[in-house]
């Protein structure tokens, strides 16, 4: 369309554009008008006069033929020019940022890699940076996770990990702020993921009147293609949980197949299982489970084989470092009068060197029993009395005991335990618990996850009830009781009812229902056995059964069977996996190029949780190599508690990053996190050519988008830009095509009429 | 800083107060088929001697946290009869069970059943129950049936408490027995600094309880408490399981479950009762939390 417009009218659409139609005629414009009205008078005097055989309406016609025939002739008189600015040639510089990221390797539709695309233009005889150098001081700069300048770009090894083209935008604009410049050309596929906001990049561009030429390469859908889109798993575990994890699967071309997709921790397979593909460009959730069964910094890979033919093989796997952490999280288990839950989930978590169950428990009114403290300090005055000594746990268990036991104070507390200090609570069921407890408007009923009814006293009606998950239940971590090669369904229905004695039948708002029961006396009306909620910077759960210890010993389950033990250690981990400390870490992202910058931040509380801004906080960082070098972080000022500092990690490998909070010489905590350093595998997903991005990046600068065909255009187009030193160019129009075709088709026309009319 | 308990004679008062009113209970409920609880739920319609296993409906009125729970168990050719319709494992039943479940409400902040509970060994009802009670095993034989079903219960997590065994031959029946049925874990004494002893009373001292005549006659002559030779000296004695935790307490030369039978009784000495109370009490806190 672009070649029949530049036919008719001379030149190309992106000189109309950029250039303004002026009228160069050596006559004044009165004078030309009053010419143009003596001619259609005589035009109009000698056709309207009555003469011949010809009507008024065949006159009309033929007036109208020849005064605007007539008109073209005066409009070419006038001497149409279209007035450009043109660039003073060799007085303007022209940025080139060159794509330099791996997903350059990738096959274009000509099966060409789409680099061949920059050895073909930009190399020693390339048309393009012929064309570019003819006219401008070109620069060409490289650019993937970084942006540097490169002189050749036939030598260029496609290896980034990443396309940050915000960042390269940025670079090009800063380097040739001091020279005229009449554009930046980018080159790439558009395949942007370096993660920053392009508007941020674009906005100055704009200001400076910089427009920019995108090139786009490779194609716009990748057929066929499978792709695992996203892996959605926790970043840090405590050893032994059981890990549920979403990976997230797209494909195009194999609608209706079905794949394997597999979990490996390094070279050790965790889990396979098949993956029923969806339809084309529709992503299907696929959702596996492992147990995070070995400490450390794991890398953790999903992999879904190769099918024949398959385009690019590259976004077949995922990989994510999950921080599985050996820590010993402390429980503190009140219990209100002597009950076998005690002792069997003691027995349950008992050798769990990651779960330590501190059980404080009243024999009778006034008299406590102690089992497994520290120390002979250890809750020797009974419950905590201050919040120091209760932040010291993870997680709290609250049995049948009854809210009056505590004092407001430590009612409180336990509100504070979980929204303040991020703790875990877990209230039990039982016939001093919740209602029947006396908890109903006391501050501990505000965290737990359920509606309480009204207190059915002090002899409360025992229902049994088969238990069983609810959709939420049989993916959540705390429910995962199915040992390998188990159907979890068939787990929970071999399992023998318990009992409850709180009716509970609702939740709160926000909350989750994981495990429901059933009993026989009322069919339809599930009770909650099982509730969870966020609440502050904590959690809390409800488990308003008394008995489970029975999953331990009827005799309908085996002596094998360990239903009951993965039940108190996947939810006492769900009660305190990720509870934070004094002192906790994050990394602005876990991977990163060898030479990215990776932010640290520290959050710092004291023992009772407080943000405290005078701390002494210094991180060290262990390379792979065991080379160690020391970091000091600083008060963010605008932010409470919060400390942060910027390292370069210069080795490929795992970084870990070891954080040391102190203050006035006492040492108040530490953590530590850990960072993958290297070449990530991003290039290959979403590899497809972005063209809507390089559109938008074009409009928005007032520059054009381009694909490798029409590239040829792109230098003339940048040399009327306007943008740079600029001289103003006239070309003239009266000498186009179209209005030369108009002018014959007028007169034509006006012959063909009479011929038709019977006039000549 | 400890804990306050109570004094161990204030406790024996306890024990003996509550079993005033609670005799007739007991009384009523010896040989009877349901024995009635002090609640106001109907009773429980059951067979002596069976145990206690609840319909749903029965759940609502009948379920308590804890039920003190007596294991059925064979003899050899030795056994005589003894109790209402059993062998000597029914020695004390009911009374003792019931009369001790009484006290034992009152001394701890327990949610247990009124109701004697006595279980065949070979029932796999048994697992339902995680405390057991047997005594009077001089002449135990276990059928294999019952070895199973007990050893399936100890080592899904039950206790097993062991009484009224006097002298060397019936000490020698029960480690036979023990072997057949935990080999290789032998009986060890426990010292008096095991939790056992310490975990809600201060047992200071292992006495030795006797039987009703004996102790009635102890009380009132001041004649020995043990039952002839080679039972002299009491003995607690405990095997523990593969976490080192106790499964299995036998107290020898010692008869504790008199003790609870007739500790309403003014002329059995009220320290024996007061022992017994402890130690069983403690018996059952510990099984309940280890």
């Amino acid at each position: 369309m672009e070649s029949i417009f530049e036919f008719l009218f001379k030149y190309h659409p992106a000189l109309y554009r950029q250039g303004d139609i002026a009228l160069r005629g050596p006559w004044p414009i009165a004078t030309l008008l009053i010419a143009a009205v003596a001619v259609a008078a005589v035009v109009g005097f000698s056709y309207l006069r009555p003469r011949g055989r010809a009507g008024a309406l065949d006159r009309g016609v033929m007036a109208v033929l020849r005064t605007s025939a007539l008109c073209v002739i005066v409009l070419c008189l006038l001497q149409p020019t279209l007035v450009l600015r043109a660039v003073v040639p060799q007085r303007n510089f022209v940025g080139v940022l060159i794509d330099d990221s791996h997903s350059m390797t990738l096959p274009g539709e000509d099966g060409r890699p789409r680099s061949a695309f920059v050895a073909d233009q930009l190399g020693p005889d390339g048309a393009l940076l012929k064309a570019l150098s003819e006219r401008f001081a070109v620069r060409t700069f490289s650019f993937s996770s970084t942006t540097g300048r490169v002189s050749d770009p036939t030598a260029l090894g496609y290896a980034g990990t990443r396309t940050d083209l915000a960042s390269a935008l940025d670079r090009v604009r800063e380097d040739l702020s001091a020279v005229p410049l009449s554009g930046i050309i980018v080159i790439s596929d558009g395949a942007d993921n370096g993660g920053r906001v392009l508007a941020e990049s674009l906005v100055p561009l704009q200001a400076a009147s910089i427009p920019v030429f995108t090139v786009g390469l490779g194609e716009e859908t990748l057929t066929p293609d499978v792709q695992i889109d996203r892996v959605q798993a926790p970043q840090s575990v405590l050893l032994g949980s059981a890990v549920v994890v979403d990976v997230i699967v797209s494909q195009r071309g194999y609608e209706g197949e079905t794949v394997t997709l597999e979990v490996a921790d390094e070279t050790r397979i965790l889990t396979q299982q098949p993956v029923a593909l969806g339809e084309d460009g529709e992503p299907v959730v696929s959702r596996v489970r492992f147990t995070a069964d070995q400490s450390g910094p794991r890398r953790v890979t999903f992999t879904i084989a190769p099918s024949p033919g398959e385009r690019v093989a590259g976004n077949n796997r995922r990989e994510l470092l999950m921080d599985v952490r050996d820590d010993r999280k402390k429980v503190l288990y009140f219990e209100g009068e002597p009950r076998f839950e005690v002792k069997f989930m003691r027995r349950a978590v008992d050798g769990d060197d990651n779960l330590q169950l501190v059980v404080l428990q009243r024999t009778a009114p006034d008299k406590f029993l102690r089992l497994d403290v520290d120390g002979a300090e250890e809750l020797q005055s009974g419950f905590p009395k201050t919040r120091e000594e209760l932040f010291r746990y993870q997680g709290l268990i609250l049995g049948s005991v009854e809210a009056g036991f505590f004092t407001h104070d430590q009612l409180l507390m336990i509100q504070d335990f979980v929204s303040q200090r991020g703790g875990g609570l877990l209230v039990l069921g039982g016939r001093h618990a919740l209602a029947e407890g006396g908890y109903a408007g006391t501050p501990v009923a505000d965290v737990i996850p359920v509606v309480m009814g009204p207190s059915q006293g002090d002899n409360p009606r025992a229902v049994e009830v088969k238990v069983s998950p609810t959709p939420a239940g049989a993916l959540n971590p705390a429910t995962q009781i199915a040992s390998a090669g188990e159907t979890p369904s068939a787990v929970w229905e071999r399992l023998p009812a318990l009992t409850t004695l709180n009716p509970i039948y609702q939740v709160k708002p926000g909350a989750t229902t994981l495990l429901v029961g059933k009993s026989e006396g009322s069919p339809g009306e599930d009770r909650v056995v099982l509730a969870w909620q966020r609440f502050g910077r904590g959690r809390s759960f409800a488990l308003p059964v008394q008995d489970s210890w029975i999953w331990q010993m009827h005799a309908d389950v085996p002596l094998e069977d360990q239903s009951h033990e993965r039940f108190w250690g996947q939810l006492l981990r769900g009660l305190v996996d990720g509870v934070g400390e004094p002192v906790s870490v994050s990394l602005d992202h876990e991977r990163a190029d060898a030479g990215q910058p990776i932010k640290v931040s520290a959050r710092v509380r004291d023992s009772t949780y407080i943000e405290l801004n005078d701390a002494t906080v210094g991180a060290r960082l262990i390379a792979p190599s065991g080379a160690e070098r020391n970091l000091t972080l600083e008060w963010s000022v605008e932010d409470d508690g919060l400390y942060t500092a910027t390292f370069v990690p210069d080795e490929n490998g795992t970084w870990a990053v070891d954080v040391d909070a102190s203050r006035a010489g006492a040492a108040i905590g530490r953590d530590e996190v850990w960072a993958r350093v290297g070449a990530g595998d991003d290039e290959y997903f979403d590899a497809a050519r972005r063209q809507a991005l390089l559109e938008r990046i074009a409009e928005e600068t007032g520059g054009r988008s381009y694909r490798a065909a029409d590239v040829d255009r792109l230098p003339e187009d940048i040399q009327y830009a306007g943008a740079g030193v600029t001289i103003t160019e006239e070309r003239d129009l009266w000498d186009m095509p179209f209005l030369f075709l108009v002018l014959v088709g007028l007169i034509g026309s006006e012959w063909a009429f009479r011929r038709r009319r019977g006039l000549v | 800083m400890r804990f306050q308990r109570p004094r161990a004679a204030v406790l024996g008062l306890i024990g003996a107060g509550a079993l005033a009113g609670a005799a007739p209970l007991a009384r009523a409920g010896a040989g009877a088929d349901a024995p009635a609880a002090a609640s106001a739920a109907p009773p429980l319609a059951r067979r002596a001697g069976s145990p206690v296993v609840l319909t749903p409906q029965q759940v609502a009125r009948e379920y308590h946290e804890f039920y003190f729970t007596r294991g059925k168990y064979s003899e050899g050719g030795r056994g005589f009869r003894r109790g209402f319709g059993g062998g000597s494992w029914a020695t004390d039943w009911p009374k003792a069970d019931q009369q001790f479940m009484v006290v034992l409400k009152r001394l701890v902040g327990i949610d247990n059943s009124p109701l004697d509970n006595a279980v065949d060994l070979a029932d796999p009802e048994l697992r339902r129950f995680p405390f057991l009670y047997i005594l009077e095993v001089g002449e135990m034989y276990m059928t294999d049936a019952e070895l199973l079903g007990l050893r399936s219960y100890l080592a899904a997590g039950g206790f097993l408490v062991v009484d009224d065994f006097w002298g060397p031959y019936e000490l020698a029946n029960l480690e036979r027995e023990l072997g057949r049925l935990l080999p290789g874990k032998p009986l060890r004494e426990l010292p008096l600094d095991h939790p056992l002893f310490n975990n809600v009373y201060d047992v200071s001292n292992v006495i030795q309880v006797p039987n009703v005549r004996t102790g009635q006659s102890h009380g009132m002559y001041g004649t020995p408490t043990h039952e002839g030779r080679g039972s002299e000296v009491p003995h607690v004695f405990g095997i523990d399981d593969d976490r080192g935790e106790l499964m299995v307490v036998a107290n020898w030369n010692t008869d504790i479950g008199d003790a609870w039978e007739w500790a309403e009784n003014p002329y059995y000495p009220l320290k024996f009762s007061t022992y017994a109370f402890e130690i069983g009490v403690n018996m059952i806190v510990y099984a309940m939390s280890h």
